[in-house]
């Protein structure tokens, strides 16, 4: 029984890190987002697993039913006129993204040395947690991802998916009892209402200007098709 | 330092009506927040109706402060304990809330009159209601969680008010303060990811007890540190700052630059005396960062062509003069007296200096609305016609440059004695080159506004009130510095 618990949790683990993976980095903004609506219903089995089926619910309900929106509302999905581009054609400088990546490596690092000077028997069965550990790697990946991409939609996505990490992240560090549960509950709705106010801001900003990633950083701009 | 926060056990339990009182000072701006997004007023009489039930509840939480020295609450909700305390520093900066709260508010109805109407000024009240809030609970609140609550509630709402004016550089600016400050919360949560999971308690009077340095402290602090110096524009991360003032409404700057900044600043005084209470190098990165703030704030406020960037410029270089004084509030080898002269010195400063900001966003709002430019040359001759709104900006001025009698003086003079006394000679240069640069940026704009070839313009009048309000807020920055005791004796109440 226990071991086919494991199995499960490995198994959900790699999931979610795939569909976070896809989510990061596919360029076609829509099925990026479809991929978050996966993400986030993985989250809920997550909790579920963790014996919070608290979360799993207040998850399943902001992930998938109210931050979703929020984004496809972004792509502007829900309106004939005025939709984004569907592909994110913003082309990085590689300097900018290697040291971006490498800080973002350092980083990741510097958490896994803390982490494991909390649980120091992870050393010796690293798989003993593959939630905590897919965790950490979602945050490292969408810190890099949050650093490298300018796409506004992009970045929202990124932000999103490091949120989920570092609430997976509190879980296994703190369990999942009533404060862990409180904590990460805020932390959903403060991400859900960070997402619609950007949303609103990403479909403004486009209707205006035609803009989809910050300028000022450099004049890099996409106009409309 | 944890007495000085009012993290210990408290004599008395608060009374009834305290909890009253408390209630109406955390709950009502909410209400008439809403309220008045229902039914926006149009004059000011609405708003001073509203106002004086929160300004009595903070002033009888005040006299229940003066007879208990620190008052404690706590609830238990669902197997999750809240805790909020009231010592003498909380309610001191309660109360510059609540007061700054009323100031801003009296000052919308008139600006809304007579500026074009917005599509969204309606969410204005709200968001105000939110912010005032959200602010009296994050001075309050003793526990990691009320905290992260309070300042989500105060970072998102600040960014949605900033981000109504709804023109372009404004959406711009609001979009990369969002994302910033998104991931600095999420920075700070993964710092109490770690505190949580290490010592298993969130309630920092608790965790003051069994909290020791270690690796897990001092990764904790550097994360919460780095995510709240981010929403705080400490220096290095100061560079959303400017951008969001520049297009944004003038009571929603005033409210910004004088409270929502400050408030970081505090939770990251706060927490890192409880992580780091012996470290020797994080106090002092953050005291060089902010002699570079204060030098790099400086020059950017004096080459600054338009006003705005002039005033939020200066605002990076104000804080930069409370970082500077992070070492002799933590860290090990301070003595006693200097401690105790820095600690009034800041919580000084840092008041005088939210009252003085506000006063200089709303003249500035003023020249500004009045003259329909933005630039300095744009502004010049202004004297003859807005003699009121200048000396308005030059009343706030003086406080910003540290002159007799403001607060400014009295925090420099507590600053600079603790320098002296800790021998920080470094620190000491750092506060006169920022005054000088202060002089420098505020004079340069006078020399633009007494020109008398400038040609004449034509004005808009402000609407009654829009000049006095900003004039009562300068002064009031005045009569801090001249009956500085009585704070100064509030904030070192906790000492019994």
């Amino acid at each position: 029984m226990i071991t086919f618990f494991d199995g499960v949790e490995v198994g959900l683990a790699l999931c979610m890190v795939t569909a976070a993976l896809f989510c990061l980095f596919d360029r076609h903004l829509l099925r990026a987002c479809c991929f978050f609506v996966g993400f986030a219903l993985c989250m809920a089995l997550a909790w579920l697993i963790l014996e919070a089926p608290w979360l799993a619910g207040v998850e399943g309900l902001i992930g998938a039913l109210l931050t979703a929106p929020c984004l496809f509302y972004a792509l502007g999905s829900f309106s004939h006129a005025a939709k984004l581009p569907p592909y994110d054609h913003i082309r990085e400088p590689l300097s900018r993204g290697v040291i971006r990546t490498l800080l973002a490596l350092a980083w990741c690092l510097m958490v896994g040395a803390t982490v494991r000077f909390i649980f120091p028997e992870m050393v010796y069965s690293p798989t003993e947690h593959p939630l905590l550990l897919a965790g950490i790697v979602m945050i490292a990946t969408a810190m890099g991802a949050f650093a490298w991409h300018r796409h506004l939609v992009r970045r929202l996505l990124a932000f999103n998916v490091m949120g989920s990490g570092v609430f997976l992240l509190l879980a296994g560090l703190a369990g999942t009892n009533a404060q862990g549960q409180a904590l990460i509950t805020v932390g959903l709705v403060v991400a859900w209402l960070g997402s619609l106010l950007g949303a609103l801001v990403i479909r403004r900003l486009y209707q205006l200007e035609g803009q989809i990633a910050l300028s000022g950083e450099s004049a890099l701009k996409e106009k409309g098709k | 330092m944890t007495w000085r926060f009012g993290l210990v056990e408290s004599t008395f339990t608060p009374l009834l009506t305290s909890h009253w009182a408390l209630a109406a000072a955390l709950c009502l701006p909410l209400l008439f927040g809403v309220l008045a997004a229902i039914l926006p007023p149009r004059r000011m009489w609405p708003v001073a109706l509203a106002c004086p039930p929160i300004l009595v509840a903070g002033l009888y939480l005040l006299t229940d402060t003066l007879h208990a020295g620190l008052l404690r609450w706590q609830w238990e909700f669902f197997g999750v304990s809240v805790a909020l305390r009231l010592n003498g520093l909380s309610i001191l900066l309660l109360l510059l809330t609540q007061w700054m709260g009323a100031a801003a508010a009296l000052y919308t109805p008139g600006l809304l009159r007579i500026s074009e109407p917005e599509r969204f000024a309606r969410w204005l009240w709200p968001l105000m209601g939110v912010v005032t809030s959200a602010l009296s609970l994050a001075w309050l609140a003793t526990d990691l969680l009320t905290l992260y609550i309070a300042l989500e509630m105060m970072g998102l709402a600040a960014v949605a008010m900033l981000l109504l004016s709804g023109k372009a550089a404004a959406l711009q600016a609001g979009m990369r303060y969002l994302l910033l400050t998104l991931v600095g919360s999420l920075a700070y949560l993964l710092g109490v990811a770690l505190i949580v999971g290490y010592w298993g308690r969130l309630d920092l009077a608790g965790l003051a007890q069994v909290m020791e340095p270690g690796p897990v402290a001092w990764m904790a602090a550097a994360l919460m540190g780095a995510g709240l110096a981010l929403k705080a524009a400490l220096f290095p991360l100061h560079g959303w700052l400017s951008p969001v003032h520049a297009s944004a409404w003038t009571p929603v700057s005033a409210l910004h630059a004088g409270l929502v900044v400050k408030a970081s600043l505090f939770v990251l005084l706060q927490l890192w005396s409880l992580l780091l209470p012996d470290a020797f190098w994080a106090p002092r990165l953050i005291a060089w960062m902010g002699m570079l703030a204060i030098i790099w704030g400086g020059l950017i406020a004096w080459r600054a062509e338009s006003l705005k960037t002039l005033v939020a410029s200066s605002t990076v270089a104000q804080l930069g003069y409370l970082m500077v004084v992070f070492p002799l509030l933590i860290g090990p080898d301070t003595s006693p007296l200097a401690r105790a002269l820095a600690w009034e010195g800041f919580w000084l400063q840092l008041m005088g200096h939210a009252l003085a900001k506000a006063a200089m966003f709303m003249s500035a709002g003023n020249l500004i609305l009045a003259t329909g430019e933005t630039t300095l040359k744009g502004l010049a001759g202004t004297s003859r016609r807005l003699p009121l709104s200048l000396l308005v900006f030059g009343v706030a001025s003086v406080t910003l440059m540290g002159l007799p009698p403001s607060a400014g003086f009295t925090a420099k003079w507590l600053l600079l004695h603790a320098m002296v006394v800790s021998q920080q000679w470094l620190a000491v240069a750092a506060l006169l080159v920022g005054t000088l640069l202060t002089a420098a940026y505020i004079f340069r704009f006078f020399r633009y506004s007494f020109m008398e070839t400038a040609p004449r313009q034509r004005y808009q009048p402000l609407a009654p009130g829009m000049d006095m309000i900003a004039l009562c807020l300068a002064l009031a920055a005045f009569v801090l510095g001249l009956l500085a005791h009585f704070p100064l004796e509030l904030l070192q109440g906790g000492s019994a």
